[in-house]
């Protein structure tokens, strides 16, 4: 057996500067701060040759590592429309629209080079974001950060507008003072109206907050700072006040509170900071557990769209196109074909609340009994594929409670499935001989479009 | 003559009766609706179940690791990542990898070998070279972007980190199974059906070495 690496070792981030060692964003030492700048400046120098030696050929080989690594979240076209993007929590930026949320510029403006090939080399915490140190030379991702300006006409016409002494200034560890004196600007500011007088959401007034885009945008939960986007030092989340997150509801506070004020305010929200599980010992994990269960059963929609968006029901309940991408705006709607030979065409159910083609129809217990037995209403049998019923059946009575409350609340579309095609038994009986007597290789098939009425893909 | 006669039709009779039995043999088998239930998710939640965590010392280890197991069940990882074959995924050798998937126009890939075996399986992965896979589909080899459509991730990077971390604790207690897979590649041959788009194998890619 191997040696068990202890998973409380792990952090967020491998350099350093985003969370610290406990996770938790206090005590960053200078030594890892000095490490930082050191390794800035260091590509800021790499930015300098680059832009030094021919910019065509930089912005060439940017799109060709942009083409391999970023398409796929992003899109060829930089539209955050990439093929697996449907489903992604948070979407990924769209490099058209140039609002960017990590800058250390004024609210409102471009970023700056750092700040594109900080995020790029680092990734973002909370999202799927990766770091790319590890993968790219500063180099390339200077290159990619080239390319992805070509995406909106901004950043030829525009100038980032710095902010000098943001740069400069790198505060001390929270002390009791400036925790206290935070709070009162967490008041004076009105953070609890989207983040809770607690910071997780208790009382708040805005809940149903969306981004430029119009898409649904939770406020972020001020106490797990390891999902912080832009890291969790004090510097980092002053940086957030300071200069707000453009495309998103979070301004920026540079007009209604001073520096210290927001100095202090980053203390404060940083002492919310509860332990992560991989902090925690073994009772307060256990106590941890117990506590979203129980949460679960008190917000059934919220914890079931956890496990919807995480459990991947979405990936055969879309319709897909021709190059594998799924089609947005018909999440849920079913349609996508698969052949499962010699036992015939099954077409993925309309998962949303649609009466007539959809759940709508069914009960609870009915969506139930399908998930963990396989038992269409009409009492006709599922075969353990290609809907993977059989895992389903794992499932714990509040978690599945919790998943049927989130489909309840699925927007309806109207996408009208067709039965399984079952083969004739002449082709049956050829296709078993095969696969259960030659051995022949019967591979499961997924078939493009949408198979259901509404079509159009 | 007579005789001979009855042992003739006799032996036609049971020529037939054999061809019938062997065709409704053919028809019945797997007896996918003559079966219960139980038994499709009993063989993936028992298999998931012999990987021993009351062997795990440290409480707080096994916390982790059960909350982990949950949801690898849930998920449904295993319906991938162990070998396939003619009856389904072969849960003996769980979480050994071998299922092989041609996606066109992105190539053909085949599920990774899980277990903790150190030449071929997760046991030569770093934790965060696990996490990043399921965090943002990116593999320690060259930093490659899977295929969503192959390792869902874009599904798992959902997951809350917290869970992301249970769910490696729990992959860590899989016990070794040497199953080499094969590397990724760029050709993607969809030959079964030429209107499909992405075929699974139903023959185990994976070779013991």
């Amino acid at each position: 057996m191997r040696a068990r690496e202890p998973v409380a070792v792990w952090r967020v981030n491998e350099i350093g500067n985003v969370l610290d060692r406990t996770g938790r964003g206090h005590g960053v030492t200078s030594s890892s701060s000095v490490t930082f700048r050191l390794v800035l400046a260091v590509l800021l120098l790499a930015g300098v040759a680059s832009a030094q030696t021919s910019s065509t050929a930089a912005s060439a080989s940017g799109k060709a590592i942009y083409d391999q690594r970023c398409v796929q979240c992003h899109g060829a076209d930089g539209r955050g429309n990439g093929a697996a993007a449907p489903v992604l929590l948070p979407r990924p930026r769209d490099f058209a629209a140039a609002q960017f949320k990590l800058r250390t510029t004024e609210t409102g403006s471009l970023p700056t080079d750092d700040d594109l090939i900080r995020t790029i080399t680092y990734g973002i915490p909370g999202t799927s974001m990766p770091g790319w140190q590890k993968f790219l030379s500063t180099a390339d991702i200077a290159a990619v950060a080239n390319y992805i300006k070509t995406f909106s006409p901004r950043f030829a016409a525009e100038r980032p507008q710095s902010i000098p002494a943001v740069a400069a200034s790198v505060p001390g560890a929270p002390t009791t003072q400036t925790v206290a004196a935070g709070k009162a600007v967490y008041e004076k500011l009105r953070c609890a109206a989207c983040h809770g007088t607690d910071g997780k959401g208790t009382g708040a007034i805005a809940t149903d907050l969306k981004d430029d885009a119009g898409r649904p945008l939770p406020a972020t939960n001020l106490t797990e700072p390891w999902t912080f986007r832009g890291g969790a030092t004090p510097q980092d989340v002053y940086l957030r006040f300071r200069t707000g997150m453009n495309g998103t509801p979070m301004p920026s506070f540079v007009d209604a509170a001073n520096e210290t004020e927001l100095r202090n305010l980053a203390a404060y929200v940083l002492s919310l900071a509860r332990k992560p599980v991989w902090d925690m010992t073994a009772d307060e994990v256990k106590a941890f557990y117990q506590a979203q269960a129980a949460e679960a059963v008190r917000d059934p929609v919220r914890h079931g769209r956890y496990i919807v968006t995480t459990i991947g029901c979405s990936f055969c309940h879309t319709p897909v196109r021709e190059d594998g991408s799924l089609v947005d705006g018909m999440l849920f709607a079913g349609g996508q074909k698969w052949t499962a030979a010699p036992f015939g065409d099954f077409v993925s159910a309309n998962l949303t609340s649609d009466k007539e083609t959809g759940l709508g129809g069914w009960t609870d217990d009915q969506i139930k009994v399908v998930l963990t037995k396989g038992i269409r209403p009409d009492g006709t049998r599922m075969l353990p594929f290609p809907m993977p019923w059989p895992s389903y059946a794992g499932l714990t009575p509040s978690d599945l409670n919790a998943l049927v409350a989130y489909l309840r609340t699925i927007p309806p579309i109207s996408n009208r499935i067709p039965a399984p095609a079952r083969p004739n038994i002449v082709s049956y009986l050829w296709g078993k001989f095969q696969l259960l007597i030659l051995k022949k290789d019967m591979p499961l098939v997924a078939h493009p479009g949408n198979s259901g009425s509404a079509g159009g893909v | 003559m007579n005789t001979r006669r009855v042992v003739k039709w006799t032996l036609g009779v049971l020529l037939v009766l054999a061809a019938v039995g062997f065709l409704a043999f053919l028809y019945l088998i797997p007896p996918f609706t003559l079966m219960a239930p139980e038994a499709f998710s009993g063989p993936e939640i028992a298999a998931a179940n012999a990987v021993k965590l009351d062997a795990i010392t440290d409480p707080k280890t096994r916390a982790l690791a059960e909350r982990g197991k949950y949801i690898v069940v849930a998920t449904g990882c295993v319906d991938c990542h162990a070998p396939p074959s003619a009856a389904g995924p072969d849960f003996a050798r769980y979480m050994a990898g071998g299922a092989k998937t041609a996606f066109k126009g992105h190539g053909t890939f085949v599920s990774a070998n899980l277990t903790a075996d150190r030449q071929y399986g997760l046991g030569r992965r770093t934790d965060e070279d696990v996490l990043r896979v399921l965090r943002s589909g990116v593999s320690a080899d060259g930093g490659r972007q899977l295929w969503y459509r192959d390792m869902p991730w874009a599904w798992v990077a959902n997951w809350t980190e917290e869970d992301r971390v249970a769910v490696l604790t729990y992959l860590r207690q899989i016990p070794a199974i040497a199953q080499k897979i094969p590397p990724p590649t760029a050709e993607a041959t969809v030959t079964y059906d030429p209107t499909g788009i992405e075929e699974t194998s139903t023959v185990n890619a994976g070779t013991t070495p």
